[in-house]
């Protein structure tokens, strides 16, 4: 295993005294627990070795972000690399007036839409799409493969979204600003999007017609 | 089956998914800092956005014809006049005193937002939408802002944290202006 302490840089970063900087954070105005702000300043003046903890701390999230945009578990997996990536190299941008994983959604969502463009580009038609060996359903539960299936077919507006909603739990101001979308506009997306799907199930016979 | 039961089996089986996916992410810190110890420093954005100005390039020219047609085309909704439609359970209304654009959203759309016009600027935004007789679920957009309670809704229902409206048209409940 390799010991991040390894790729840690003795040369401090001199930070710019702005409104807002992470590095104000002491005069009690951060939204940030202390420890994930002593990271992020850590990171800042080069540590290397902090920026993996938050690597640590976040992947997850920022890998379901860039699946739901992505759909592909290879290219959510190269996004996610890339979004911390990104991250760090614009750490200076980030400010305390945002929750730092609004931010970090935000970058990962930027960086899986260039990707998802480079890949419409490069490869016509896209890659087929997680499908599942139907022997492997047999185990799943019949329901939950069909609900997998119907999200994954989303039309790709609806389903960050959706994930964002429904596997981060945000509230919809902060999917509008991860997403660059007024809270209208993810509002229909999350009502439509749930439409669609049930629609869908009950197409398959998953699930029966009436709205109780 | 109910929108809560909809719902609960998508959380189920988005947290399976990223399950999933996520097993590849192991090591991935590792990966991430290798990569940023090996690349050199970027140029800033203001240093890119300088070389950008300095170069001549004919997107210009494209975004200014842009921005004259779009100019034209909004003056041109502005003065052309529209008729104001009478009321009937299909009219969807709303007062927006000064808002720039309103729309109604709802399932007899699939969500995507249909127009409401202002043709005398009074403020009193109204689209007629021809619907059959049913449950509808709706709300409106006023300047891109969710406005989930309309006064002339029969019910309301709380979904995403927000409100949406509910009308029946052609039976079922009482109409609200009765």
């Amino acid at each position: 295993m390799v010991r991040f302490s390894r790729f840690r840089t003795d040369v401090p970063w001199k930070p710019r005294p702005e409104k807002g900087c992470i590095l104000d954070a002491g005069k009690g105005e951060a939204a940030l627990p202390a420890e994930e702000l002593e990271l992020i300043q850590r990171s800042l003046n080069g540590d290397l070795e902090a920026w993996g903890e938050i690597v640590s701390r976040y992947k997850e999230a920022v890998f379901a972000v860039t699946l739901s945009i992505l759909r592909n578990y290879a290219d959510a997996e190269d996004a996610t690399q890339d979004a911390f990536i990104r991250a760090y190299q614009n750490l200076r941008k980030y400010d305390l007036s945002r929750k730092f994983s609004t931010w970090l959604f935000t970058v990962a969502a930027n960086v899986a839409k260039n990707a998802l463009r480079k890949r419409r580009r490069e490869r016509e038609p896209p890659l087929p799409e997680m499908d599942k060996d139907p022997a492997e359903e047999v185990h799943e539960d019949i329901k939950l493969a069909a609900v997998r299936r119907a999200v994954t077919e989303l039309p790709e507006p609806y389903r960050a979204p959706v994930v964002l909603y429904y596997w981060h739990g945000l509230p919809v101001e902060e999917i509008g600003e991860v997403l660059g979308l007024p809270a209208g506009t993810v509002k229909t997306r999350l009502h439509r999007a749930r439409a669609l799907i049930r629609a869908k199930l009950v197409e398959q016979g998953v699930i029966r017609d009436a709205v109780g | 089956m109910r929108w809560d039961e909809v719902d609960e089996l998508l959380r189920a089986a988005l947290t399976k998914e990223v399950e999933e996916g996520a097993k590849g992410l192991a090591g991935l810190e590792e990966r991430v800092i290798r990569e940023l110890a090996r690349r050199p420093v970027r140029r800033s954005f203001w240093e890119r956005v300088r070389e950008f100005l300095s170069r001549p390039t004919p997107r210009w020219a494209l975004v200014g014809a842009l921005a004259a047609l779009l100019l034209g085309f909004a003056l041109g909704r502005l003065t052309a006049p529209s008729p104001v439609p009478q009321w009937s359970p299909n009219l969807f209304v709303i007062a927006a005193p000064g808002a720039k654009s309103v729309a109604v959203v709802g399932d007899f759309s699939a969500w995507q937002p249909i127009p409401l016009s202002d043709p005398d600027g009074d403020g009193i935004w109204s689209a007629s939408i021809p619907l059959p007789p049913g449950r509808y679920e709706y709300a409106f957009l006023v300047d891109g802002k969710w406005v989930g309670q309309d006064p002339l809704a029969e019910e309301y229902l709380r979904t995403f944290g927000e409100y949406v409206s509910v009308r029946y048209i052609g039976g079922g409940r009482a109409n609200p202006s009765s």
